[in-house]
């Protein structure tokens, strides 16, 4: 870059009056024998004169203050029915922002497992799938990479608390509904006492599982989510007895996994598990990257 | 002549000049501004509006062009402040971090209506009456200046506005507007070849 290129690109900096004396001093002089920069730096003050004279004549009007407050105080004490609509825009403006193709691939993934669990006749496959499919889908709701609105969405008065826990309450009721539903057409291929012993075999993981999945995609992203909740889930059936009766040293593994089965098979623990890290997540968010203040600052 | 240039440039008179509201503070004052609203002052509230107030609503009006879609930008700026003043620390200036929130609050609006922005502009367009100051100028120039800052999308006029009105650096604007520092030297760029277009047509016309 010559010097006259230099000065040049300069030139808007001098205008704005963003230089040091020094350099101002230098970019004048240049300017005094250099009739293209001259031009140029006159366009950019007709250009500033223009937008200061512009603004001199915009009054901001004197009551937005009052009706911000108003505003607040209203907001601060609603009604129940304002409470419940707003919460209702709210989880509605959500299902739209989560990402489409996530609806119709649990729905699909579900009923694959209920037809497979049917032609088996192993029910439990639907316990084994249905934790699986809300991890996925709890872990791809949050972030930039799902949500390119999500810089926006972040922006607006709304805490990002409220919003993840708006789309994680309208997605987690989704994996919840399709979970049941899949349990209820499976009705007639179980005895009925059995029923709710498959309601209860799936409830608990499904619930932790996504709980999980969604804290670690705001911390380590979606796909690392997914990866560490399903190596976590899939790991409990990697029961070889063969192996364990070849090779004593698998004997410690094979006890593990009896410990690490029955955790996934207690339905209150990991129920309360559920809602201690829901609670982190969503103290995640508002600690996390995608928080207001580094989308300003 | 240059120097005359010049002084008249530094002699002009500044935004807190111009405004008939408070002289801004400086950091220290904003620090304590933000505590007091964090502890939720209604008049520290106030105080910021006065202090902050036409720039704020200056700059929404700059993106949106249309008057009631700027007051509700700043109305909702004002209540995001209110809820999330605790984020503000003092890292930057009070003032780069409203302005962030009024360009994302007003590209949010605009997104969400085209067509009354569309409608807007010609309004304003037929009905700006000159003001005091531009009587003084040259009706040419202001011509062209008005037409080709009206012919720039919101992005481009966001970028002019905040350096030659607001008067944040190049990389202030680049944290408003929450995109690179090649970005915003890109759409000087871009708005100063289009409004030299427009110039230069103009001349051709004559």
């Amino acid at each position: 870059m010559n010097a006259h290129e230099y000065y040049k690109e300069r030139l808007l900096l001098l205008a704005v009056g963003q230089l040091s004396a020094e350099e101002s001093s230098k970019l004048q002089k240049h300017l005094e024998g250099c009739p293209s920069c001259r031009a140029e730096f006159d366009f950019w003050i007709s250009l500033s004169d223009e937008i200061t004279a512009s603004n001199a004549a915009v009054l901001a009007p004197a009551d937005i203050p009052e009706r911000t407050l108003a505003q607040i105080r209203k907001d601060a004490s609603p009604s129940f029915r304002a409470n419940f609509l707003r919460t209702y825009n709210l989880m509605h403006a959500q299902a739209y922002l989560v990402k489409r193709e996530l609806w119709p691939a649990a729905a699909a993934l579900m009923l694959l497992g209920v037809i497979v669990a049917w032609l088996s006749g192993h029910t439990e496959f639907l316990s084994f799938l249905a934790p699986l499919v809300a991890a996925a889908s709890l872990a791809a709701i949050a972030g930039p990479q799902n949500d390119p609105a999500s810089e926006l969405t972040f922006t607006t008065p709304t805490s990002p608390w409220r919003i993840m826990l708006a789309r994680l309450t309208v997605v987690a009721g989704y994996n919840l509904l399709l979970a049941l539903v899949g349990s209820l057409i499976l009705l007639p291929a179980i005895p009925f006492e059995f029923f709710g012993n498959l309601i209860l075999s799936w409830l608990g993981p499904l619930a932790f599982l996504s709980a999980l999945a969604l804290l670690l995609s705001l911390w380590i992203g979606t796909s690392n989510a997914i990866t560490i909740t399903y190596a976590l889930w899939i790991v409990q059936y990697l029961h070889v007895p063969q192996l364990s009766q070849s090779w004593p040293a698998l004997k410690a593994w094979d006890s593990f996994l009896a410990y690490f089965r029955q955790f996934w098979q207690s339905p209150t623990i990991l129920l309360v598990l559920a809602v201690v890290t829901i609670f982190l997540a969503l103290v995640s968010t508002q600690l996390s990257k995608y928080s207001l203040k580094s989308v300003l600052n | 002549m240059l120097a005359g240039i010049l002084n008249k440039k530094y002699s002009r008179p500044t935004w807190e000049e111009c405004s008939l509201t408070a002289t801004p503070a400086d950091q220290s004052d904003d620090l304590i501004l933000v505590q007091r609203i964090a502890a939720r002052g209604e008049d520290a509230l106030r105080e910021l509006y006065g202090v902050y107030g036409q720039r704020l609503y200056a700059y929404a009006l700059r993106i949106t062009e249309v008057p009631a879609i700027a007051e509700d930008v700043v109305q909702d700026t004002l209540i995001v402040v209110w809820q999330s003043v605790c984020r503000f620390r003092g890292e930057g200036r009070l003032l780069a971090w409203l302005l962030g929130i009024v360009h994302h609050t007003a590209m949010k609006a605009l997104r969400h209506s085209p067509q009354l922005i569309t409608d807007a502009i010609e309004t304003t367009l037929a009905t700006d009456d000159p003001t005091p100051e531009e009587k003084l100028q040259s009706q040419e120039q202001i011509q062209w200046v008005r037409q080709g800052m009206k012919s720039l999308s919101p992005d481009h006029r966001a970028v002019l506005e905040l350096i030659f009105y607001q008067g944040l650096s190049l990389s202030e604007a680049a944290t408003v507007c929450d995109c690179p520092l090649g970005t915003i030297k890109s759409r000087l760029n871009y708005a100063r070849k289009h409004l030299r277009g427009i110039l230069n047509r103009q001349e051709e016309a004559k």
